[in-house]
């Protein structure tokens, strides 16, 4: 690292969030009242009534249920999902997300496809779920720090959204950014990571099969705290490269610089695969805890995903692609 | 006896077994904790600091204020004692599922385990030696023995800044708190105006 930890946390004071919430909630349920069928959201209350809408946050979905993706593995308790995010745009504790995640509006939402396609666009959320059909699909999600959990994510495959933009022949990297608005985002107005949020992929992972663009979770439409309207899922790797509430996509040359990657270049890496036998710089990785147990699972080796991804990392023999 | 030191002795005692049993409760409680046991080694390990700074205030308070607040300072670090040995446990118990075994390999292979390791060892000898008999038993050697509360802390608050990924406003706030009651006499001093 090369600032010093405590400049992590100086916060900009002129925006005393206290003084600030009450009017901005009030400023966004507004704005969201005004749409009658909008009343289930901006009240930071568990099992907000889900109203008509594709994209409305918690708003039923009607995915196809995916038979090659439903293992036969205990699900998550939906509470534990949707309540214990790491998100730090909204806080760094856990619970922060899902206490402030209503500050977040996500209609309309607009994500730009640009870099090295033929076909740049910008694209609304809305019409990237006509476009694809959203099918779900259980996989198993693994966060760095060692905690993990198995969950139905409902999104469409992330080749098919780069196979329409065609990428260049010398595209080799995929770039994702998330949301920049620290009024809606209020801790971004703080040093504790760079911002915008910045995740990236090797153009290989980002056409693999696995790899998702999440709309919903549980059968209803991701709510902020697990990334509204639309985040990343690459299950093979530790969670903090599944970047949430994603606004832009760049296809690169050069591997794009991850904001975990700046903020600690020595314990994260470009490609953070899951490796039980590779530790982190302070802590073993040889275990995890599912959300909700007391006990501890063993890890596994690109976290259960090892036959569908080795083979990308066949040529990195001597590279340590696990961290 | 001063005035209402008893009083203040259970005062305290409810003071120390509130943040436990809260937790404790919360954890049989509340379904929605998704980590109930990172939330209790934390709870444990955070109070058990805590506890200990305020051990430390004692004899800075006694200071100012000319109330013999360092009778209180085997109930509170004891218990503080107990909450950093209950955190231990519960990382011995869950984290390491009761193996010697893993306990040495995480002790090898996580520098932070070793750091709370130690500062859990030192403390050791001092809630020992707690008693009144050791105290009578040792003489100046148990003040000098329990200075080593200063390395306990610094050493907690070192294991701390080691386990969190980025945000270290906590430990930062302790860090303060240490270094005023650094600062702050801790005897009065022998000038004629005390």
């Amino acid at each position: 690292m090369t600032r010093p930890f405590w400049s992590k946390f100086r916060q900009d004071l002129s925006l005393n969030e206290n003084l600030v919430t009450d009017e901005a909630l009030m400023h966004n349920r507004r704005k969201l009242l005004k749409d009658a069928s909008r009343v289930g959201l901006g009240l930071a209350t568990l099992g907000a009534m889900p109203q008509a809408g594709a994209i409305l946050p918690n708003s039923p979905l009607n995915p196809r249920i995916n038979a090659e993706y439903q293992p036969a593995l205990e699900l998550t308790d939906e509470v534990h999902a949707i309540t214990y995010n790491n998100f730090y745009e909204f806080g760094t504790s856990k619970k922060d997300p899902y206490d402030h995640g209503s500050r977040l509006s996500t209609e309309p939402w607009k994500v730009k496809v640009d870099g090295l396609v033929n076909k740049p666009q910008t694209l609304d959320v809305d019409d990237l779920l006509k476009a694809h059909e959203q099918e779900e699909r259980i996989y198993r999600f693994r966060c760095v720090e060692g905690w993990s959990m198995v969950v139905p994510w409902t999104g469409f495959e992330l080749a098919a959204l780069l196979k329409k933009v065609e990428p260049q022949a010398n595209a080799k990297y995929v770039r994702f950014e998330t949301l920049f608005d620290p009024q809606q985002l209020p801790f971004q107005n703080t040093k504790v990571l760079d911002w915008p949020y910045v995740e990236g992929l090797r153009l290989d992972e980002a056409m693999h099969p696995l790899t998702l663009m999440a709309t919903g979770l549980y059968g209803k439409a991701l709510q902020p705290q697990s990334g509204a309207p639309l985040r990343l899922i690459v299950p093979w790797k530790y969670g903090f490269k599944s970047i949430k509430s994603i606004v832009r996509i760049t296809l690169t040359a050069e591997e794009p610089p991850s904001t975990w990657m700046k903020t600690a270049p020595e314990e994260y890496g470009f490609y953070a695969n899951v490796n039980p036998k590779v530790a982190h710089r302070r802590w073993s990785q040889a275990k995890e805890r599912p959300l909700g147990s007391f006990f501890k699972q063993d890890t596994l080796m690109y976290n259960g995903y090892e036959k569908q991804v080795a083979g990308l990392y066949k040529d990195m023999a001597g590279q340590n692609h696990f961290y | 006896m001063p005035q209402g030191l008893t009083r203040l002795k259970w005062l305290v005692f409810a003071l120390l077994v509130s943040p436990g049993l809260v937790k404790i409760s919360q954890v049989f409680s509340d379904s929605s904790l998704a980590n109930p046991v990172e939330f209790l080694i934390r709870g444990f390990g955070f109070w058990g600091l805590v506890f200990l700074l305020l051990t430390l205030s004692l004899s800075r308070l006694e200071v100012q204020l000319r109330y013999p607040f360092s009778r209180l300072g085997r109930l509170l670090g004891l218990g503080s004692f107990v909450y950093l040995s209950l955190h231990l446990f519960a990382y011995f118990i869950f984290d390491a599922s009761l193996s010697l075994a893993e306990l040495w390999r995480d002790i090898v292979q996580r520098p932070f385990i070793l750091v709370g390791m130690l500062a859990w060892l030192l403390l050791v000898p001092l809630a020992i030696t707690s008693t009144p008999g050791w105290q009578r038993r040792l003489k100046r050697h148990w003040k000098r023995l329990h200075r080593l509360v200063y390395p306990v802390i610094a050493l907690g608050i070192w294991h701390y800044v080691m386990l969190l990924k980025a945000d270290m406003s906590w430990p930062l706030l302790l860090i303060l708190i240490f270094a005023l009651l650094l600062y702050l006499p801790n005897k009065k001093s022998k000038t004629a105006n005390s």
